[in-house]
């Protein structure tokens, strides 16, 4: 029988990707589980492989194609019948279901949905009054599909009023996300007035980046804290032990130390370690340490996580960000090594500069930006010493963190950064 | 009007003037529709004539006799209480007559034509008329089917209209029976032998499932039950019948419950099983409508049929019959037509029976909503712990709050007890909006009344009540 294979739905957030190449060609017999396609997602490179055996009879798609999920992307004629009672695969699933309401379509035009008959009492509901429900409906809006911002998803007016200003993209299940939320885009600006151009698509992680960027800056208001860490001791210690680190193949950094400071401090800081639940209406304390590491790729900046970083050794937590920097760089990184962060460090000091505004990833609440370490004169006991001087900054969300609490967990980080004695007694 | 061979072209035909047809056509020509309404017997349909109209004025009549027969504690002694039935009939007869008029004068004022006669469908878009001035033909742009439902029959024991009756009958006794033996403990079974038990019949109401009204919540269930017991209704669950006998006015019936065999004898049996859609004898099926094994239409939300132009609405979609769903459903159908953007998306249809407690009840039972994967918290508050209701000498009752745990939500409201039908307004608003256990519980209620047992039942979710004793929460 033909099988369609369908991009999957690979998670939250996710609802297109781009073609980068397809791994088999018209005419090849497939098993199942080969890898049959490759695409890029807002974050990453995921090779897909076939649900079925079978021989390929399609490849609809050319590299560069946008596919939306539920798209075709490969067409395979599938070996037998008993391929359908593979369980686990969504996509025959999702096939069937969508041949069969078009054949339902067909045969009775003038109703949808009249296979499930009136019930009193539906399943989990949409959350709306029935005032709301009517606006829904007098919109042309099909509420299920329009997120709502109310307590527990509650769907209000507001709600349906913007998916409907969005246009016919609600009602295709998803909303087309323009990177503001107002009207300040540059949507129809004409830059070629001015002077010659050229134009890219804005799409895969760059696209991504953008998106998040902008719900992170207009969500949250940051507040910006700098001070500096005197690091002559701790970079003895990096430096003494880096050989017998590199003798196991690891790369011993400052990162590496930093992120193991900056898990104390967590633990002392509860704060910096939450997120707000803006549905709930809750502030939620995580009791667990995932630290995102901002990582430069060619491609844009990735956020691997390190995770449990309070449970792992200076050796492993360095194993781990060379391994995840290594993944994100090749495009080989899962999109569960980049989610569920707590906390970010960023170091654009390895480039250079003395200070930075970063930009927190919502829905943490700070982000650590470390910059160049550079020897310079400071005053010890009132003489003038050299010794080796780091910026930081960080930056926090105020709704949740004020002021002094951000200074004193900086000075706590700093505290354990300038004393490499007192960090291996909180790192234990 | 016109008799004859040449048909009318009308935009909109109703089929039957219940409570989903009657409000349909007003609803219809509100919006500037040309509405011909149909209707073979009487304007209001069974609800009005002879279903919740009739039977609540018999149940008040009934219960005040209870009531008075109970109130020497309360100071009030009466010597003789007599139950005058045909008094109780013209009384009762009355007020059908003045809500009848009060429909027809409605439909008047708004333009709709009432056709009296019943309807057959000859062509799609083309329907007879026939009464005894002869047959009308009507060709329509839009049909709305609402022609209700009947009591269905005991293929062993036909109604006989004297011994052997439907509840249209039973509501029409000359005296109440010496022994009324109901068949089927449903709404109407529990509803009129409640009446003839408190007008003084031996009433015994047999039931072959185990448990009585199993869609209703078992905490309910249980209360009503006592009520019923305490009412001195002997209720037969589980039960079958294996014989009967009919002669000279009488009913022999042998009955199985619990593997032992016993003979009742009785001088009435209501036969109340249900309720089957007036669907058939009408061309329906000719004219390709669908429907399901059991005769319902199958309808869209917007209560289109199959068939382009057909809508149904009311008892003969499948799902609970009541008067209320079935003009909620007639309003739909009608902005349907004129194009409105309607559509049937209620969550609850609020359930009510007049027992000698009143139940009333909307949206999920604690087990239906812990079967559809919610994590359910319920509240529940005894009416004894009420004023008003020891005030009234209707201390029995409870009142019970299902909510989801994880978002607060109110699932589900049950209420067993004195106004309940009435109180049920609250938690129907609550499910339908998508309230808050705390949207109840910190909306100030009248004291004292009734309604303070939904906000205690809301706080009792927390454990908060402040009326019936909960242990303080160790932090």
């Amino acid at each position: 029988m033909k099988f369609v294979f369908r991009l999957p739905d690979v998670g939250e957030g996710i609802h297109e990707a781009e073609v980068i190449n397809y791994e088999v060609a018209v005419g090849d017999a497939v098993q199942a589980d080969q890898v049959v396609i490759k695409v890029e997602t807002d974050k990453a490179v995921v090779t897909l492989p076939s649900p079925v055996t079978g021989t390929v009879l399609e490849t609809p798609l050319n590299p560069g194609d946008i596919v939306e999920v539920g798209g075709a992307l490969i067409v395979l004629e599938a070996e037998g019948d008993s391929e359908l009672t593979v369980s686990e695969n969504d996509q025959l699933a999702e096939v069937a279901a969508s041949k069969s309401k078009k054949k339902a379509d067909k045969s009775i035009p003038v109703i949808a949905g009249m296979e499930t008959p009136l019930s009193p009492i539906q399943a989990k509901r949409v959350l709306a009054t029935p005032h709301t429900r009517h606006l829904a409906r007098r919109l042309g809006i099909d509420i299920s599909t329009v997120s709502g911002t109310g307590r527990a998803g509650r769907v209000t007016d507001d709600d349906v009023h913007r998916a409907a200003e969005t246009g016919p993209a609600v009602s295709t299940g998803h909303q087309r996300s323009s990177l503001v939320g107002h009207d300040a885009t540059s949507a129809g600006f004409d830059f070629e007035k001015y002077g010659p151009t050229q134009r890219e698509p804005l799409k895969g992680i760059r696209k991504r980046i953008a998106e998040v960027m902008v719900r992170s800056y207009t969500t949250i208001p940051h507040v910006t804290h700098a001070d500096e860490a005197d690091i002559t001791d701790l970079m003895n210690v990096v430096r003494s032990q880096k050989p017998a680190a590199e003798a196991r193949g690891i790369k011993l950094t400052l990162t590496t130390f930093l992120t193991k400071a900056v898990v104390a401090a967590l633990k002392q800081f509860p704060d910096l370690n939450a997120s707000i639940d803006d549905g709930a209406g809750e502030i939620v304390f995580k009791n667990y340490f995932h630290i995102g590491i901002a990582t430069d790729t060619e491609h844009g900046l990735m956020v691997p996580v390190v995770q449990n970083a309070d449970q792992k050794s200076v050796l492993q937590i360095a194993r781990d960000i060379q391994q995840l920097a290594e993944k994100a760089r090749n495009r080989e990184i899962d999109l569960d090594e980049l989610r569920g962060g707590t906390f970010t460090i960023t170091n654009p000091g390895v480039i250079g500069g003395i200070h930075a505004t970063p930009i927190i990833q919502h829905p943490q609440v700070a982000i650590l930006a470390t910059l160049a370490a550079r020897k310079r004169p400071v005053v010890r006991d009132d003489e003038i010493v050299i010794r080796t001087m780091m910026p930081m900054v960080i930056a926090f969300d105020h709704r949740l963190i004020d002021g002094a609490t951000g200074a004193r967990f900086m000075n706590y980080i700093i505290s354990l950064l300038q004393d490499p004695m007192k960090m291996m007694l909180d790192m234990v | 009007m016109v008799v004859g061979d040449f048909a009318q072209d009308v935009q909109t035909v109703i089929i039957g003037a219940g409570p989903g047809g009657y409000v349909a056509a007003i609803r219809a020509a509100q919006l500037g529709q040309e509405v011909f309404l149909i209707e073979k017997e009487l304007t209001g349909g069974v609800c009005l004539n002879w279903g919740c109209i009739p039977t609540k004025a018999m149940i008040e009549v009934s219960g005040l006799k209870a009531h008075l027969e109970k109130a020497s504690e309360m100071g009030i002694t009466v010597k003789e209480i007599r139950v005058d039935l045909a008094k109780l009939h013209s009384w009762k007869a009355g007020i059908v007559q003045r809500l009848r008029n009060g429909v027809e004068t409605l439909l008047q004022k708004n333009g709709v034509e009432l056709i009296r006669g019943e309807a057959i469908f000859s062509e799609p878009g083309k329907l007879m008329v026939e009464s005894e001035r002869g047959i009308q033909r009507v060709s329509y742009e839009n049909v709305i089917i609402a022609t209700g439902s009947r009591p269905i029959e005991l293929a062993d024991l036909p109604f006989d209209g004297a011994t052997i009756i439907d509840s249209n009958a039973a509501i029409e006794l000359k005296e109440p029976p010496e022994h009324l033996l109901v068949v089927g403990a449903g709404s109407v079974g529990i509803e009129l032998g409640t009446v003839y038990r408190n007008l003084g019949s031996e009433v015994t109401i047999i039931e072959t499932q185990e448990t009585l009204l199993p869609w209703i919540d078992p905490e309910i269930s249980r209360v009503l039950q006592r009520s019923i017991k305490k009412a001195g209704i002997d209720l037969k669950l589980g039960s079958r019948i294996t014989a009967t006998e009919s002669n000279n006015g009488r009913v022999s019936m042998t009955i199985q419950q619990n593997g032992k065999k016993q003979l009742l004898d009785a001088d009435k049996v209501l036969i109340a099983i249900g309720r089957r859609p007036n669907t058939d004898g009408m061309g329906l099926r000719e004219l390709g409508l669908q429907t399901d094994d059991r005769g319902f239409i199958q309808v869209n939300q917007k209560m289109q049929t199959n068939l382009a132009g057909v809508y149904a609405i009311g008892d003969v979609v499948a799902g609970p019959m009541l008067a209320h769903r079935a003009s909620h459903m007639g309003k739909i159908a009608a902005e349907v037509i004129s194009g409105e953007p309607a559509a049937f998306d209620n969550v609850v249809v609020p359930g009510v029976i007049f027992s000698s407690l009143e139940i009333a009840s909307v949206g999920l039972t604690e087990q239906q909503a812990t079967e559809q994967g919610y994590s359910v918290k319920a509240g529940v508050f005894p009416f004894r712990a009420l004023g008003r209701a020891m005030t009234l000498g209707e201390a029995d009752g409870v009142t019970k709050v299902i909510s989801d745990a994880d978002s607060g939500t109110v699932l589900g409201v049950h209420i067993i007890g004195s106004h309940a039908s009435d109180l049920i307004a609250e938690g129907g608003l609550a499910v339908e909006s998508g309230a808050h256990v705390d949207d109840l519980s910190l909306t100030i209620h009248a004291h004292p009344t009734l309604t303070e047992g939904i906000m205690e039942a809301a706080e009792d979710i927390e454990h908060k009540a402040i009326h019936i004793f909960n242990p303080p929460v160790k932090k």
